[in-house]
């Protein structure tokens, strides 16, 4: 598969919040009924509560972090607040999902108010049971900087979807 | 400026009495309103004199005693004497503002503000920094519209993908039917072969 045609790096997902990797484990993010596949349009109603998150993997004792930004704050214009950290779970088990793990920073549900901006949730390995500390504030986080603080290495999976406001337009008319 | 200060001072204190007697309106005879209404008047006709009378756009009342009132409104936050040349930025009202109709001053306020604003962004206007801007709103609108194809191929390429999933499941059943079609067949002839049947007879 050509790298060129991933969602991923088509949506720019890939440089601005990711290192290029390959998929290893399978990640499942629903909201209510609905299943995030990349690129998706989803408004602030839609997901005002926290997703179902479900990992792949086959063995148990495999943790992973999953963490959720907005590389796109405050508009995708103008994104000086780059990234926005909507939620961050670590030491999920292989094979379940984030109820399963600890909730450093709890789930605030995107809000955006100017333009069509790109929440990404990514799936990293550790390499073990660690502690992770809470950022001090939501804004400028860095997921490339956490990734190297804590030796998560590049990512196992990753999904994003688009979200806007309410009453937003839907972007350009094609 | 002085003189106005203090004028301001006293009829604001007339004034805020005539709010304190509103209530009394209806205890008070119409003279003493009159009265009031004529110092009001003599006073803010004084100083609309003294003031610049080019930064009062919205004064288009027909009712005298409705402009003059308005006028003196106005009055403290054009307390300092505007420069000619350019629209002004007024101060914020000083506290000898009457609260009789606060909404009116704050609107007025915000409209001037507005003013002053617009007459900033005139001035900086050259050749250049027209040129520059239009520059920076040019790559801007590109940067956006290559968003914008984006979004639509994310969702192209994910689309793509459902579509020959479907196709493919499609595909499989068929597969699937026929292999099971064959093997049925196969299955009905062994069936036949397995009982034995007289093909030849010998002839003894």
């Amino acid at each position: 598969m050509s790298h060129a045609r991933d969602p991923l790096v088509v949506g720019r997902v890939v440089p601005d919040v990711l290192e290029l990797f390959t998929r290893s484990i399978s990640l499942r993010v629903t909201y209510g009924q609905r299943e995030v596949t990349n690129g998706l349009d989803l408004r602030p109603s839609q997901v005002l509560n926290k997703p179902r998150v479900d990992i792949g993997g086959e063995d148990l004792r495999n943790f992973y972090t999953l963490v959720m930004v907005d590389p796109d704050v405050p508009s995708p214009s103008n994104p000086h607040l780059r990234e926005y950290l909507h939620w961050l779970v670590t030491d999920i088990p292989a094979t379940t999902g984030t109820n399963f793990g600890n909730e450093i920073v709890s789930y605030e549900s995107p809000r955006p108010t100017s333009g069509i901006h790109r929440i990404v949730l990514v799936l990293f390995r550790q390499l073990g049971r660690q502690t992770v500390y809470e950022p001090g504030w939501r804004q400028n986080f860095n997921t490339r900087e956490f990734a190297a603080i804590y030796n998560l290495g590049l990512p196992v999976a990753a999904v994003f979807f688009n979200c806007q406001r309410e009453s937003g337009c839907g972007g350009r008319r094609s | 400026k002085q003189k106005i200060n203090q004028s301001a001072f006293s009829i604001s204190s007339s004034s805020s009495s005539l709010s304190h007697s509103h209530s009394q309106a209806k205890n008070m005879t119409q003279v003493t309103m009159e009265e009031v209404w004529k110092e009001i008047n003599l006073a803010s006709l004084h100083q609309h004199r003294q003031l610049n009378i080019d930064h009062e756009p919205m004064l288009r009342n027909q009712n005298p005693y409705n402009s003059i009132f308005q006028d003196f409104l106005n009055m403290p936050l054009n307390q300092q004497q505007p420069p000619p040349s350019t629209s002004s930025f007024p101060l914020p009202p000083p506290a000898t503002v009457l609260t009789l109709n606060p909404h009116s001053i704050h609107t007025q306020f915000e409209e001037s503000a507005k003013f002053g604003c617009f007459g900033k962004k005139r001035s900086q206007d050259s050749d250049e920094s027209r040129g520059d801007r239009r520059h920076k709103r040019m790559i801007k609108n590109r940067e956006s519209a290559a968003r914008s194809r984006a979004r639509k191929q994310e969702c192209a390429y994910t689309n793509e993908l459902e579509l020959e999933i479907a196709h493919l499941q499609k595909e499989n059943a068929r597969l699937k039917k026929q292999e099971e079609q064959l093997k049925m067949a196969e299955a009905t002839q062994h069936q036949t072969k397995k009982t034995l049947q007289r093909s030849w007879t010998a002839p003894f």
